[in-house]
Formats: C-alpha cells, sequence, structure tokens
C-alpha cells in the first residue's frame, strides 16, 4: 500500500497487490476483500462470482501471485452486468481528470428589450446582477440613467407577475413534494459533483456523470435535496426565485424608485394570485407551451422523442405549464399539425425559384476555363449550388460546359449576345422602370447574361434600360383581369347596398307620413267626437247654430 | 450484384424530404452506432435489441408523419418506405386494430413459438401478475398492446 500524488495534486493510495487505487486511504484491509490470498476464505458477496473459481482451483498450494492472477481474470472475463463498474475501477487514475473549481465568473443571462426605449435592453447576469445595453451602441452600463426606470420598473413588474403565475401552478403541481427543495443555491449541483468525486465508484466519464439519476443516488447521503432534484429535474429547475425573494424584490424596487407601498404590490403576492391567476385553463397552458415551442424554433417535423433528448425546453418555466408529460405531448402534436400545415400554404403561395440563376451566379464567380467538369465538380462538390437537389447533375454539366467554351469567344460576340438577349424581353417585364438589381428571372436564368464580366455588363444593361420605353399602360389590367373583375364585384355589391338602403329609407318615411296622416286623421275625428259629446242644455240646437255661425269651435 | 447507383446519378427524392432529411439522418447515425457498438457483456438474445428499437422508431416516425400529421406527400412516402427508411410491413400492422402499437413482426408470429402464441410483450399490462416486467425476448419490447 503506498501513498502517490497524483499530477493533478490529489493523494491516492495504491495496492501493488491488488493493483487497485484509490482516494479513501482503506483503514484495514479487509480479511475477505480481493486481497484474500487463501482460495477458502469467504468472499464478499459481491465478488460471489469467484467463489466457484476459488473451489474449482485444484491447486491449493498455489501462492497468492497465482490467486491474484485469478482474480483479475474473474474480474475482467466474468464481470457481466453488475461487474463493469469494477473492471473501470482499476484503471482509474490513469484517465481521471478532475475538474478545476468553478470559477465565480458572473455571465448575462437573459436580456429583454425595455418597452419604450427601444434600443436598450434590461440584462440580467447570472447572479442575479442586472445592468442596461444599449444594443444600438453596444455599450453597457451598470449605472441605469434616469430615463430608463419607468421602463424597467414596468418591465420588472411585468416579469414577477409571470414568475408569480408561474410559481402558483408550480405549487399545484409538485404541493407533494418537500417545499426546501425549490430553493438552492444555483451552484449546488457542482458543488455537489465535486464533494462525492472524491467518493467511491464512478465511470471515466465526468460529463456525463452529471445528469444522469445514479449520481443522485451517489451523492444522496450527503445531499438529500439533491436527490429529489434529480428525480424530476424538469419540474423544479427553472424555478430560482422563491414568492418571498419575489416580495423582497419588489419591495427593493419600489424603494429604489420612490414609490409608495400603495403603488406596486407590496408583497402582498398571495392577493392578487388568487384573483388573476389561481386557475390556468388548459387551453391557456396549452398556449403557453406552444409559445415555448415555438420561441425555441422547435422544428415541426422532429419526432418528440427528439425533443425529450435534447431537453433545450426543461429550463423555461412554461414547460410547466402543463402538468402530466401526455398532455404535453398531446399538445405538440397538436401544435406541430397545426404549423406543419402553415407551412405548407406558406409555401404554395410563395413563388417557385429557378434554381438555374444561383447556380449560374455561382458559375460566373467560379468556372474556371483551366477546370475540366469533374475537377470542377469535385472542387466545389461542398457548396450549395452544386448539391441542389432540384437540378439535375447533367444540366449543371451542360451549363458549365456552354459557359467555358463561351468565354472563349470575342467580348464583341458576347455583347451583341446580351444585346440579343435583352431585346427578346417582352415590354411587359423588362422596361425603363426595371430596376438593375431586380431583372426578370428570363434574363437572369439565361447562359448569355453571365458570359460577359459583371462590371462592364451591368454597365451595359444600365444604359440599355434607360433607352427602353416606359411600362405598357394596357398590360397591367390585363394581367390583373381578376383584380379588375374583383374590384368591379366589390364595387357592384357597395352600390347594391346603397341602393338598397336606400329604398328602405325611403319605404321607412312613407310609413312615417302614413303613421302621420292616420295619426291627424284619428285627432281630427277624437276632436269631433268630442265636439259631438259636447252636449249643452240647449241640445242639439247648439251644434246646429255652431254650424250655422261656423267661427265658434267649442 | 445490383448496379451501384452515384448519388448524383440519382433521380432526387421528391418534394418535402429536405424537411425531414436532418431528423433520418440522426436515425441513421443512431442505427450506424448501434450496429457498431461493441457486443461484449450482451446477452445473446439481446444484441439486436437496440436494431429493433431505432428501426421501429424510425418506422414510427414516418407512419405519424404520414398518417396522423399529414406532413408529407404520398410520393415522398411511398419513397421513404422504398428507399428503407421505414418498414411497409409493420406500418401494415399498424393499422389495424388491436396491432397499433406493435413493436416488430417477430412478436406476432405465433409458429415460431412452442405454444403457438404471440410474444409476451403482447399481453396488455391489465393481465399481467402483480407489475412482473418484461423484456421479451425478440426486440426487448416492454409491452406492446394496444390497451397499455
Amino acid at each position: 500500500m503506498e501513498k502517490h500524488k497524483a499530477p493533478t495534486g490529489h493523494s491516492y493510495y495504491y495496492n501493488a497487490a491488488t493493483k487497485q487505487s484509490t482516494y479513501t486511504r482503506p483503514v484495514a484491509p479487509p480479511v475477505a476483500g480481493p486481497v484474500a490470498p487463501s482460495p477458502v476464505t469467504p468472499l464478499d458477496p459481491s465478488q460471489s462470482f469467484l467463489q466457484y473459481q476459488a473451489v474449482g482451483n485444484s491447486i491449493p498450494s498455489a501462492g497468492p501471485n497465482f490467486n491474484n492472477f485469478s482474480q483479475q481474470q474473474g474480474q475482467f472475463s466474468g464481470g457481466r452486468g453488475g461487474f463493469q463498474g469494477q473492471s473501470q475501477h482499476g484503471d482509474r487514475p490513469a484517465n481521471y481528470r478532475p475538474r478545476p473549481k468553478p470559477q465565480p465568473n458572473d455571465k448575462p443571462k437573459s436580456s429583454r428589450p425595455i418597452p419604450g426605449h427601444e434600443p436598450w435592453a434590461l440584462v440580467q447576469t447570472k447572479y442575479g446582477r442586472r445592468f442596461v445595453f444599449n444594443t444600438a451602441k453596444n455599450q453597457s452600463y451598470w449605472r441605469i440613467p434616469d430615463k430608463l426606470k419607468d421602463g424597467i420598473l414596468a418591465l420588472d413588474q411585468s416579469r414577477i407577475k409571470e414568475k408569480a403565475e408561474a410559481l402558483e401552478k408550480e405549487k399545484q403541481v409538485n404541493s407533494e413534494r418537500a417545499p426546501g427543495a425549490a430553493e438552492r443555491p444555483a451552484l449546488e449541483p457542482k458543488e455537489a459533483a465535486q464533494s462525492h468525486g472524491e467518493g467511491e465508484d464512478e465511470s471515466a466519464e465526468y460529463e456525463e456523470l452529471e445528469v444522469t439519476d445514479d449520481e443522485g443516488e451517489e451523492g444522496g447521503e450527503e445531499n438529500p435535496s439533491k436527490r429529489q432534484k434529480t428525480k424530476e429535474p424538469s419540474q423544479d429547475e427553472p424555478v430560482e426565485f422563491d414568492e418571498d425573494d419575489i416580495a423582497f424584490q419588489l419591495a427593493a424596487m419600489g424603494q429604489e424608485y420612490g414609490l409608495e407601498p400603495g403603488e406596486y404590490d407590496d408583497g402582498n403576492l398571495e392577493e392578487w394570485d388568487e384573483g388573476a391567476v389561481e386557475e390556468i385553463s388548459y387551453e391557456d397552458s396549452a398556449y403557453l407551451f406552444k409559445d415555448l415551442l415555438k420561441d425555441f424554433g422547435i422544428n415541426p417535423y422532429s419526432p418528440w422523442e427528439k425533443l425529450i433528448e435534447e431537453g433545450k425546453v426543461f429550463d423555461d418555466i412554461r414547460y410547466t405549464a402543463l402538468n402530466t408529460m401526455k398532455a404535453r405531448k398531446e399538445v405538440w402534436e397538436e401544435w406541430s399539425r397545426e404549423k406543419i400545415k402553415l407551412l405548407r400554404e406558406l409555401r404554395a403561395k410563395e413563388e417557385k425559384k429557378d434554381p438555374r440563376i444561383p447556380y449560374l451566379s455561382f458559375l460566373q464567380k467560379n468556372a474556371n476555363p483551366k477546370l475540366y467538369w469533374p475537377e470542377f465538380k469535385r472542387k466545389y462538390k461542398k457548396e450549395a449550388e452544386m448539391r441542389d437537389t432540384s437540378m439535375a447533375d447533367k444540366d449543371r454539366e451542360k451549363f458549365y460546359r456552354d459557359h467555358i467554351n463561351r468565354l472563349k469567344l470575342p467580348q464583341s460576340t458576347l455583347k451583341s449576345d446580351l444585346l440579343s438577349l435583352l431585346k427578346a424581353q417582352p415590354a411587359s417585364t423588362f422596361n425603363s422602370t426595371t430596376l438593375s438589381s431586380h431583372l426578370p428571372p428570363t434574363i437572369l436564368a439565361d447562359i448569355r447574361y453571365i458570359s460577359m464580366d459583371a462590371g462592364s455588363r451591368d454597365a451595359l444593361i444600365d444604359t440599355f434600360i434607360t433607352t427602353l420605353p416606359p411600362p405598357p399602360e394596357s398590360v397591367p389590367e390585363e394581367e390583373t383581369e381578376e383584380a379588375i373583375k374583383e374590384i368591379k364585384d366589390r364595387e357592384r355589391r357597395q352600390k347594391a347596398l346603397e341602393e338598397r338602403g336606400r329604398l328602405v329609407a325611403e319605404e321607412k318615411r312613407r310609413q312615417q307620413r302614413n303613421l302621420e296622416f292616420g295619426k291627424g286623421r284619428l285627432r281630427v275625428e277624437e276632436a269631433e267626437i268630442a265636439r259631438a259629446m259636447n252636449v249643452t242644455k240647449k241640445g242639439l240646437k247648439n251644434h246646429l247654430m255652431t254650424e250655422d255661425s261656423g267661427d265658434k269651435p267649442s | 450484384m445490383p448496379a451501384i447507383r452515384h448519388a448524383s446519378k440519382r433521380k432526387a427524392p421528391p418534394a418535402g424530404f429536405t424537411d425531414i432529411e436532418d431528423d433520418l439522418l440522426i436515425f441513421s447515425n443512431k442505427m450506424k452506432d448501434a450496429e457498431n457498438a461493441g457486443t461484449d457483456n450482451v446477452p445473446r438474445h439481446a444484441v439486436h435489441w437496440p436494431i429493433f428499437q431505432i428501426s421501429h422508431q424510425r418506422s414510427r416516425y414516418v407512419y405519424e408523419l404520414y398518417y396522423e400529421k399529414e406532413a408529407i406527400s404520398k410520393q415522398l412516402y411511398e419513397w421513404l418506405l422504398k428507399n428503407g427508411y421505414a418498414d411497409a410491413m409493420l406500418i401494415a400492422k399498424w393499422k389495424k386494430t388491436g396491432y397499433e402499437k406493435l413493436c416488430c413482426l417477430r412478436c406476432v408470429q405465433t409458429k415460431e413459438t412452442n405454444f403457438n402464441s404471440t410474444c409476451i410483450c403482447r399481453v396488455p399490462k391489465a393481465q399481467m401478475k402483480d407489475n412482473q416486467n418484461v423484456e421479451c425476448v425478440s426486440c426487448g419490447c416492454r409491452g406492446c398492446a394496444s390497451s397499455d
């Protein structure tokens, strides 16, 4: 048993007899341990498979060396399943690289644009410090300028509300879990890994260990809260804020900006929790999850397993909006279906791009009369233009050969060819309003366009465009017959609607007039009846007398 | 021996292949890894389990793209089947009731078993004794009954 010092500074112990090395000093060499010289001694239960070998050993007089030898054999060949770990155990110091202690280097974690102050963004660092960053000037300041303060305040309030909502949900999700599990220092996992890194057995890959579950089991004794975390890493990972933290931060912010306690929500998170966000409906959480998928740029064509294996989305709080994996998968399925549909519609709308255009411009850049086609192909086989599947290789070859042959022609021929190409264009697509940067595809996809070198060609085309007539008047109408029909239809509908409105109004007026008229007549009749009923002592005579006089209404 | 066709002489795949190309590449890389993984310390019957698993996943991927999400065209689907990206026979089973989750074709091949029965993984979880966990011998499936 010797003590050695590893190149990294750790000391370890090496047993020359068993060729095993450990970090912890073996206190008493166990009688039943692998070093046991006699084959008859009881063996470690974990190595019970050695018993059979030992029993079968017909040479009891063999020295300890021999036994060791058979031991090694057993370890390396007989190890199936459970004994795999031990065989790796032996050669650990060789490829064991302890990681350096984590340096407290702060770095930006999230950045949000400040609403209302456009080029500015508020950046939060890993350790919770904040600074402002001007995206336009690429400058950042720890000290926050006064003019940004109200914007930041608004931002903070919205963010805290969001967090509180998520927390509420979180609580519902893991109400049965220990309350202390949520709050833990951000550095803990690394430290835990560090502390038990000196522990008993682990495989050579350190990086993997840190994320797998069995690591949690190893470190479980030292760190009970850790185990809980590894069981459900997806659920409590995003939470670093506590309600108390939020309340504290809010209060501090209020003080910082000199607000009255009433102006912000002063620590009474529960109040608006109950009011606003107590119960998030399934639709809302589904939308949250969909937003998450959208924001992470998930490919809707990818399988669900890929999303889970990558695990990018686990860190987002919106991942916990849905409680069960089944629900998540359902929502994901729905989302991807919608998205694919949308993509397909978009694709149908946008016009087909001619693959020849990029290829020809690529040829103009790279084609060289010194290269044969196979050489050219080999040289540029990685380029996107050369790998585009929508263009056949034969066509590519044809274009290349044509282009190389044309390069050998005299300039004047090329020029006249180009001019004839330009002249052949219809006036509807190629006229004085055409921009030289937006030439019609019929020109761009022609071999004659790329034969001249770019500078002189562009000058030539520019001058040619100035000589062209303006766009013909009738052509757009012809082209947009459909649109015109549409417009006419719409006008017709509009007119019909107006006509109908007018008719209705007239009808209404007539009815009104009838009504008035009827009412007037009714009134007159009523008056007459009233007069007739007004019989005095004189009897009917009175009436007759008034009729005679003619000017005495009752 | 079939004629070797160079990649450049091959006909281009139908439209929409570029959307799923990356994911298919991931599957084929996984498959290569599984093929090249060592078989030491692996029980003899379990050597092919990862192969079955990946081929099942890939078939399922293509199946869902075509039948459930309707994300790929019929031409592309047929092209994928023809070029071995998915197992057409397995997909044919998935379309039948009771076989929606079938793991592999060997597990429903009753003639190959001693008692003319299907594989243990076809037994619904509800009918298994006290939550016993099984991994079927042919492909390592842990249960593929439709009711699970």
